[in-house]
């Protein structure tokens, strides 16, 4: 049987004294893909940063663990380096830091380091792969890069580093379709036995590049329910309400 | 290790200092000397209180008489100095700043190409319609400090580029200093003539410590017709010197003028950065970066003066303070009549590393002109929680991560510097600042 490499259970977070995580249950096991759907400000964002260790939200009940140790003591740097990657909803613009150097600074952190050559070598193909112009390489990380662009670069760094398990926060939003299928083609590259992904996303059409094995609806800070692929394409026609009632049913 | 003066016993600032300099000077200089030092005695010391210019920065502590002009260069310091010039521009000529008769190195390339390297004493005997003209840029009388730079400096570096010359290699000026209260009047002027060009680095060095140091300098540059000048200076004084300097650029008509400032050093600093845009067409880039942590108090004061028609000034000055630094910046563009058609930005970016670190920015403009486009922007600010926890969430530690981010605020300057040598130095120093070393002085080896 595969390991759980991310388990959370009974997972309460708080953000500017709010509690938007209610109690959050979710396993991913090695290498599987997850869905995580629901409506917005369902909080599956905020799940997204906790579970990164965004200092901004606070745990407050619960537990989480990734390879079987405990996330939730551990600043940001150590879940990445534990194999945690976060593909960010809105990635952050940071002037005068290149692309490069980041990503250097990013393998070496995490003992990833390779020789110089090897390094732009892969960065290169990893570009080519992801239709990212050279020019990006110098450019520094997301400033003044398109909603897409920045999307795209996500998914670089997510090949660079290949972590165990991604989860990808509405990485599809405000792809055209061609970069959509660019992107989706990128993840699909790198998932497999070593990497799994948990896609956050409003959207069937990425998940039927990707097939995942589970899909949950997060609803008001709990997962209401899960299930197969048929499951995104209930919420696609039906939209949240059938569902929603029927959890709403379930626990009442 | 010092090179003593045999002649003289060593006297602190003053009337007898300042006549031994106008004695030792040819006639117009003496006369120019004379006059600059009663212009010393009779302007007061300027005060926190008193003057607005230095409201923000303090000198109550700087007592001039106290130092006594140093007779010699501190050997090690040079050494620390060639060092960078060897690895940040290897083929530059190398011209140290002595009050003893220094010869220039490497200068042979730029000395067949018709320029003319030498010391500024040297050249206000052999060349002094030269000199008397690039100096009549500053009035002798026009602030306490001035008056006393001209009164005192000895040594200095002079470069003439002559007509139509593009200079083959760069002039690498250094200014050391050393001893304890021990005074240096750094002295730079640089002359391009008609559709010449040149890269200078001018750099300011004494060695690691807290020897007290008083540092009065001037820089002139003046550039003629079409003439284009780059100029890199980095001032990396020790944490006790007190540093005030003049650095003014003159422009004649299509004249260009790179200019990049570096600023780490000192206890104390306050220069004034001034461009004189004259020419109709000159246009001026003026870069700057400052680092500083402790207790150090920089103020930074720039001029970008519109004088001539369809003239261009760009001005960025980055600083990062640390701990208790404090920053000052004023920067003003003044827009004369007849400038017309003038383009002028001034912006000045701050970052505060501590919770005590301390900025002010002041950018002003004064329009006197119709029809130009001018501009400023200031900012404050500390290091970004999202960036940092952007970084982070790859695996950055937060230590690192604030490095990068500092690093980066200020790459955004280096990036623009033409002369990549000097921007490589620049960053290399900053690096070593940030990993919590002091930007402050030169490691000098004794002996
Ligand atoms: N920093 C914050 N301060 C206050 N409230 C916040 C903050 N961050 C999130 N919230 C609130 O938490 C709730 C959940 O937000 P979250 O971003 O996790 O939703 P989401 O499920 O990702 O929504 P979407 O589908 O729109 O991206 C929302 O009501 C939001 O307003
Ligand atoms: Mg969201």
């Amino acid at each position: 049987m595969t390991q759980a490499v991310l388990s959370i259970s009974g997972l309460h977070a708080a953000v500017e004294g709010k509690e938007i995580l209610k109690g959050v249950d979710l396993e991913v096991k090695q290498g599987e893909i997850h869905a995580l759907m629901g409506p917005n400000g369902s909080g599956k964002s905020t799940l997204a940063y906790t579970l990164m260790g965004h200092p901004k939200y606070v745990v407050t009940g619960g537990s989480a663990t990734f390879g079987g140790t405990d996330l939730l003591p551990l600043t940001a740097d150590a879940r990445a380096r534990l194999g945690l990657f976060l593909c960010f909803q809105y990635p952050t613009a940071i002037p005068g830091v290149s692309t490069v150097n980041f990503l250097r600074a990013a393998l070496r952190a995490q003992g990833k380091e390779m020789p110089a050559r090897e390094f732009l070598n892969r960065l290169s193909t990893e570009m080519k792969e992801l239709k990212i112009d050279e020019s990006f390489r110098s450019r520094y990380i997301n400033d003044g890069f398109s909603g897409g662009e920045k999307k795209r670069m996500e998914i670089l760094q997510l090949a660079m580093l290949r972590p165990k398990l991604a989860i990808l926060d509405e990485t599809d939003s405000g792809l055209d379709v061609d970069a959509l299928r660019t992107v989706a083609d990128g993840v699909m590259r790198l998932c497999g036995p070593d990497m799994g992904v948990l896609v956050i996303t409003h959207y069937p059409r990425i998940l039927e590049h990707l097939h995942p094995d589970r899909v949950h609806v997060l609803h008001d800070g709990r997962v209401v329910t899960s299930g197969g692929a048929d499951l995104a394409r209930q919420i696609e026609r039906e939209g949240y309400e059938p569902i929603l009632g029927t959890a709403a049913a379930a626990t009442a | 290790m010092t090179t003593p003066l045999a002649d003289s016993p060593a006297a602190a600032l003053g009337q007898e200092v300042a006549a031994a300099r106008a004695e030792a000077s040819p006639a117009w200089l003496a006369a120019r000397r004379r006059i600059a030092w009663d212009a010393y005695e009779a302007i007061p010391m300027p005060s926190s209180q008193r003057d607005e210019d230095w409201r923000r920065t303090d000198i109550s502590a700087l007592h001039p008489e106290r130092f006594t002009p140093i007779e010699g260069v501190d050997t090690a310091v040079v050494d620390a100095m060639r060092a960078q010039r060897d690895s940040a521009a290897p083929k530059a000529a190398f011209a140290i700043d002595s009050p003893v008769a220094t010869p220039i190195e490497g200068a042979d390339t730029l000395h067949a190409q018709g320029i003319i390297v030498t010391s500024l004493e040297e050249a206000a005997m052999v060349h002094p319609e030269l000199v008397q003209r690039a100096l009549a840029a500053v009035r002798v009388d026009e602030s306490k400090f001035i008056a006393l730079w001209n009164a005192m400096w000895r040594g200095g570096v002079f470069v003439y580029v002559p007509q139509g010359v593009e200079a083959l290699v760069p002039v690498w000026i250094a200014h050391p200093a050393g001893g304890d209260d021990r005074a240096v009047f750094p002295s730079t002027v640089v002359v391009l003539d008609e559709g010449s060009s040149l890269t200078v680095i001018d750099a300011y060095a004494s060695p690691v410590g807290l020897a007290a140091l008083f540092s009065d300098a001037m820089v002139i540059l003046a550039a003629g017709r079409d003439a284009r000048l780059d100029y890199n200076t980095v001032q990396q004084w020790g944490e006790g010197v007190w540093h005030v300097a003049v650095q003014r650029t003159v422009l004649d008509a299509n004249a260009k003028l790179r200019f990049m400032g570096v600023t780490l050093g000192a206890r104390l600093q306050k220069v004034w950065w001034e461009v004189i845009l004259d020419g109709v067409g000159s246009e001026a880039d003026v870069l700057g970066i400052c680092f500083g942590d402790g207790t150090q108090h920089f103020d930074h004061q720039s001029l970008q003066a519109h004088v001539g028609a369809e003239t261009r000034s760009n001005l960025l000055l980055k600083v990062a303070v640390r701990d208790r630094a404090r920053s000052v910046y004023g920067g003003m563009i003044d827009v004369a009549p007849t400038a017309v058609h003038a383009d002028g930005y001034v912006a000045n970016r701050n970052l505060l590393l501590s919770q005590g670190a301390k900025a002010d920015s002041i950018p002003r403009l004064e329009i006197r002109a119709n029809d130009v486009k001018c501009g400023h922007g200031a900012t404050a600010g500390h290091i970004d929680s999202d960036q940092r926890f952007y970084l982070m969430a790859r695996g950055v530690p937060p230590e690192e991560a604030s490095s990068l981010i500092v690093r980066g605020f200020m790459d955004d300057v280096l990036d623009r510097v033409p002369h990549r040598g000097f921007a490589e130095l620049a960053g290399a120093l900053l690096d070593a600042e940030i990993a919590g070393g002091s930007g402050a002085g030169v490691a000098a080896e004794a002996g």
